[in-house]
């Protein structure tokens, strides 16, 4: 029936075949954990740094803490600007994918399954948004926002980010709905649905999938993103924490314990998530790229 | 219920004619199958009638009503499809439900309705069931329920055996029948197996090239071919064809074989024909003989290849004798059973 | 018997109905109610904040304008005689070349190796897979202030490094010389994972019986990859490609933390170049002009890569 193309799945080992030779094994072990340590030892001492005091991190950057420092991690997470960073963060990021699906699923049906005049150009237009960054036009874009008087408010951020994710995620949806089998349409259509009423009833749940990897290529952009709240919001109590660790940075310039207490906090909730949810990360995230 | 009629339905894609001037009516009540190659319009008509494609001429008419400018819904049709499009978000019971709750009907009636449908089609115990649960055949059930449960004035089917394997879609052939001797209501069913469409229709419609080839009971087509290409069509295997031309009243080939015939009308001699002979209408022993190239035991009966002064023609003989690759087997057509058509135009020559 | 082989008058019968109602489609009834509801929120959107700041970034680079007001003074093609005068922007130029060809040249055929080293049946190969992959989910902020980290000259990784050898450590991120292979590093750090992510997937996509018929027909295991698997990767390796050139035209949130462009320019990008001499001294007309300079370069990339490269894919 309606086996939708799965999402790629990189995550998951394949299976069947012979197993490997001994030397093999070992150049494979090797390899691999030198690269990985190249990896982890950056992220580890980041986090293990934010444990010691100045003197020890510039004595002892590698090794684990002498005298655990609880109070460096302490201090931040019991000051209000962490929580109030990650809370802007998670709401900008909130609402750039809710308005990003809406708008974006909505556009890809009609794109998909309705035929008017002009569809093929307006598709077109759409796609243009995937040639250049947001950075290219980033000035106008500023007066913009500005003009309409949503500098400094999360709308300024939220909406040049929906529109310049609109044309990927346009694609991506219009893909998956045009591989739904066209039956289902006739069927509903027999059945006396109506285009709303069969986005509604039919398309919608059977996009999950999609809903998935537009969502979290859309959450990921925004909550990492540097550039458009850089430029858009002023007052740091609407910062989200990209922003906040380089203004965490200039604060405390040289106590690079205190920064590194904060960069690891900032970070534990995507390695948390990462890990949680790998599959449907990677999958969407490489999705963008291959479909 | 209600009939419904055609009247010089067709459809052009740009300048690009697919189906021209097709006339047809359906009785109240009436089984009609179309049946054709791929390619040959059969779904378009279909899905003409269900109003999912524009028609660029002629008319529709559900009962009494021209139904051309109408929406699906409002045809009142109902469709099972080749991949049986149910829904797979919703159960069984959601998948016959869900017309008629688009159509506004009160919740109680819904489900009398639904389970009626579903203990005659006994689907009972599958209601609660995602269609991925479900079987091939337990789908095609559904698929026919979701129709039968909205109480339609036609019924129309695309194709709905052909994802089934054989021996499922002999079983399912036999309950669409039982469904249709039930509920009665006229049905169009559109298939590419004329074995499907001769088993279960009470008219077949044979199309090719977007034309209506010959209508009538199935028998009717098997006797009485109208033309080359529903003789060809019509019958398993394929009936045997020699292109010969006409010599003093009986049709002559290019190698010398010679088939007499009863003519409908006067022929001149020279006229190029093409004489039609079922594998299963040779009998053994006659005029005609050849060496057997090849030999397909079924059981019942024996496929027998000959080989006449060069033509390997098929010839179905009983089980009873044993032939053997190499041997030489001779055999007759009888007059009563031997066609003869036109070579350009197609159309039947011989009476029969 | 009933023979109608029916090719009559066409219309004949249609007459019969007034011709008012042949309505374009009938399908397509309801079609307004969509359009009208499900195009335009992103159509407005996508005008509003993509197509026209793009337009008006061509138009702004004609004038010199501080943001204020409207752009009234009018100087023609200066700005852009500006750009390509200006050191710095030269500088930027070359780095994002150079970040380019280290991703086509290193990066790249690195993550390949990997990704045939992660395919391989072994206990943890998932593992390594996410490890590798973690700094791709990172933030470029966080990623460029932990290897600002790394590499500071007083307290940083490097610095233990070189006082663990009694050396005295230097300060990469400040040398002019050192300072953007020392940047490239990152990018490599931060990226490969993607790329590798990308080959793990071409590589699964690969019908194992291909590489069955290889070995039964006697190729090694240089042999098969060389001949077999690196072909049938034409199309990933394409698209790596085509996702490195865009991703380094952006670059920008790393630089950031790491050398803010410095020092003295040495480590710029377009766009680090376009926010500290455009957006930062609100030079609208001369950013814009950076704006559109790379906008350019953004497209003829794509199009001509495309193009050329990508044809069949």
């Amino acid at each position: 029936m309606t086996e939708t193309t799965a999402p790629i799945d990189a995550a998951t080992a394949s299976s069947g075949g012979r197993s490997e030779r001994l030397p093999t094994k070992i150049y494979l072990y090797t390899s691999l954990t030198i690269l990985a340590a190249i990896i982890i030892i950056p992220l580890v001492t980041t986090a293990l740094g934010g444990f010691k005091t100045l003197g020890e991190l510039r004595g002892n950057p590698f090794g684990l803490p002498s005298d655990w420092q609880w109070e460096n991690y302490g201090g931040i997470l019991f000051s209000q600007r962490y929580w109030l960073q990650m809370g802007n963060s998670l709401l900008i990021a909130g609402l750039t994918v809710f308005l990003t699906l809406a708008f974006s699923a909505m556009a890809a049906f009609a794109f998909a399954h309705v035929k008017f005049f002009g569809s093929g150009f307006l598709l077109n237009y759409f796609l243009i948004g995937l040639m250049f960054p947001a950075a290219t036009a980033i000035l106008p874009l500023f007066i913009r926002i500005r003009d309409l008087g949503l500098l400094d408010t999360y709308w300024g951020v939220v909406l040049p980010q929906v529109a310049f994710g609109l044309g990927m995620s346009i694609l991506l949806f219009r893909n998956f709905f045009r591989n739904l089998p066209s039956e289902l349409f006739d069927a509903a259509f027999v059945d006396g649905a109506g285009y709303i009423r069969f986005f509604w009833s039919i398309t919608l749940p059977l996009s999950r999938p999609i809903i998935a990897t537009v969502g979290i290529i859309s959450f990921v952009g925004s909550w990492n993103s540097y550039i458009l709240p850089l430029i858009m919001l002023n007052s740091e109590s609407k910062y989200p924490w990209p922003l906040g660790i380089m203004v965490y940075r200039g604060e405390f310039s040289t106590d690079w314990q205190l920064i590194l207490a904060f960069i690891t906090l900032t970070i534990l909730p995507t390695v948390i998530v990462f890990f949680a949810a790998q599959k449907h990360i990677i999958a969407g995230l490489t999705a963008g790229a291959v479909k | 219920m209600a009939g419904l009629e055609l009247r010089n339905i067709a459809k052009s894609y740009g300048s690009v004619s697919v189906i021209e001037g097709i006339n047809l009516s359906v009785e109240d009540g009436e089984f009609v199958a179309l049946v054709g190659p791929s390619g040959c319009g059969k779904s378009t008509i279909l899905r003409m009638v269900a109003g999912l494609e524009d028609i660029t001429g002629g008319d529709i008419l559900i009962g009494d009503n021209v139904v051309n400018e109408l929406t699906p819904r409002e045809r009142n049709i109902a469709m099972v499809f080749q991949s049986y499009a149910l829904y797979p978000h919703m159960s069984v019971y959601k998948n016959m439900a869900f017309n008629l709750e688009l159509s506004g009907k009160p919740k109680d009636e819904i489900d009398r309705r639904v389970r009626e449908a579903a203990r005659m089609l006994e689907l009972e115990p599958l209601l609660d069931r995602k269609p991925n649960q479900l079987s091939g055949g337990q789908r095609q059930r559904v698929a026919m329920g979701r129709a039968v449960v909205r109480d339609p004035a036609v019924f129309l089917f695309d194709e709905p055996l052909s994802n089934l394997d054989a021996k499922l879609r002999v079983q399912m052939r036999s309950e669409i029948k039982t469904l249709h001797r039930k509920v009665g209501v006229t049905s169009i069913y559109v298939t590419h197996d004329q074995v499907e469409a001769m088993t279960l229709a009470d008219r077949v419609v044979v199309l090719n090239h977007g034309v209506i080839q010959q209508e009538g009971s199935p028998m009717e087509l098997y006797r009485r071919p109208a033309n080359l290409f529903v003789a060809g069509f019509i019958g398993s295997p394929a009936m045997n064809f020699f292109d010969a031309v006409i010599e003093g009243g009986t049709a002559r080939t290019a190698n010398g074989l010679t088939f007499p015939f009863v003519s409908d009308q006067q022929l001149v001699d020279g006229h190029k024909v093409v004489v039609g002979i079922r594998p299963e209408h040779f009998l053994t022993g006659g005029a005609l003989a050849g060496e057997v190239t090849f030999v397909e035991p079924t059981g019942g009966q024996t496929f027998v290849t000959l080989d006449l002064a060069g033509h390997q023609t098929m010839v179905l003989v009983s089980s009873e004798q044993d032939i053997d690759t190499g041997a030489s087997l001779s055999v007759s057509a009888p007059i009563e059973r031997t066609y003869i058509f036109d070579a350009e135009a197609g159309n039947r020559l011989s009476r029969n | 018997m009933s023979q109608t082989s029916s090719i009559s008058a066409p219309r004949a019968l249609s007459a019969r109905t007034p011709a008012i109602a042949r309505r374009k489609s009938n399908r397509v009834r309801g079609t307004w109610p969509v359009l009208v509801l499900f195009l335009p929120p992103a159509l407005l959107l996508f005008t509003v904040f993509v197509i026209l700041p793009m337009g008006e970034a061509a138009w702004y680079s004609f004038y010199n304008w501080n943001g204020y007001g409207l752009p009234t003074q009018w100087i023609g093609t200066k700005n852009y005689e500006l750009i390509f005068n200006n050191g710095a922007f030269r500088q930027a130029l070359i780095n994002n070349g150079l970040i380019i060809l280290v991703s086509i040249v290193i990066q790249i055929p690195l993550a390949l190796w990997i990704a045939t080293m992660v395919t391989h049946r072994i206990k943890g190969a998932v593992m390594f897979r996410l490890l590798f992959f973690l700094p791709y989910v990172l933030a470029d902020v966080a990623a460029g202030m932990i290897w600002r980290f790394v590499y500071d000259g007083q307290f940083g990784l490097v610095a233990g490094i070189f006082n663990a050898m009694g050396m005295s450590a230097p300060f990469w991120l400040a040398d002019r010389q050192v300072a953007f292979y020392a940047v490239l590093g990152v990018i490599v750090w931060k990226y490969f994972g993607f790329h590798m992510m990308l080959f793990v997937a071409g590589l699964q996509s690969i019908d194992k019986s291909v590489l069955e018929a290889a070995d039964i027909d006697g190729a090694t295991g240089w042999q098969k990859f060389y001949r077999v698997t690196l072909p049938m990767l034409g199309s990933t390796v394409r698209l790596s490609v085509f996702f490195a050139v865009i991703g380094s035209l952006q670059l920008f949130d790393m630089i950031m933390p790491l050398t803010g462009g410095g020092p003295s320019n040495a480590t710029q990008t377009l766009v680090t170049f376009l926010y500290s001499f455009g957006v930062m001294r609100m030079q609208v007309g001369f950013g814009s002009a950076v704006g559109v300079v790379l906008f350019v370069i953004c497209v003829v990339l794509a199009f001509s890569y495309k193009r050329i490269f990508m044809k069949n894919d």
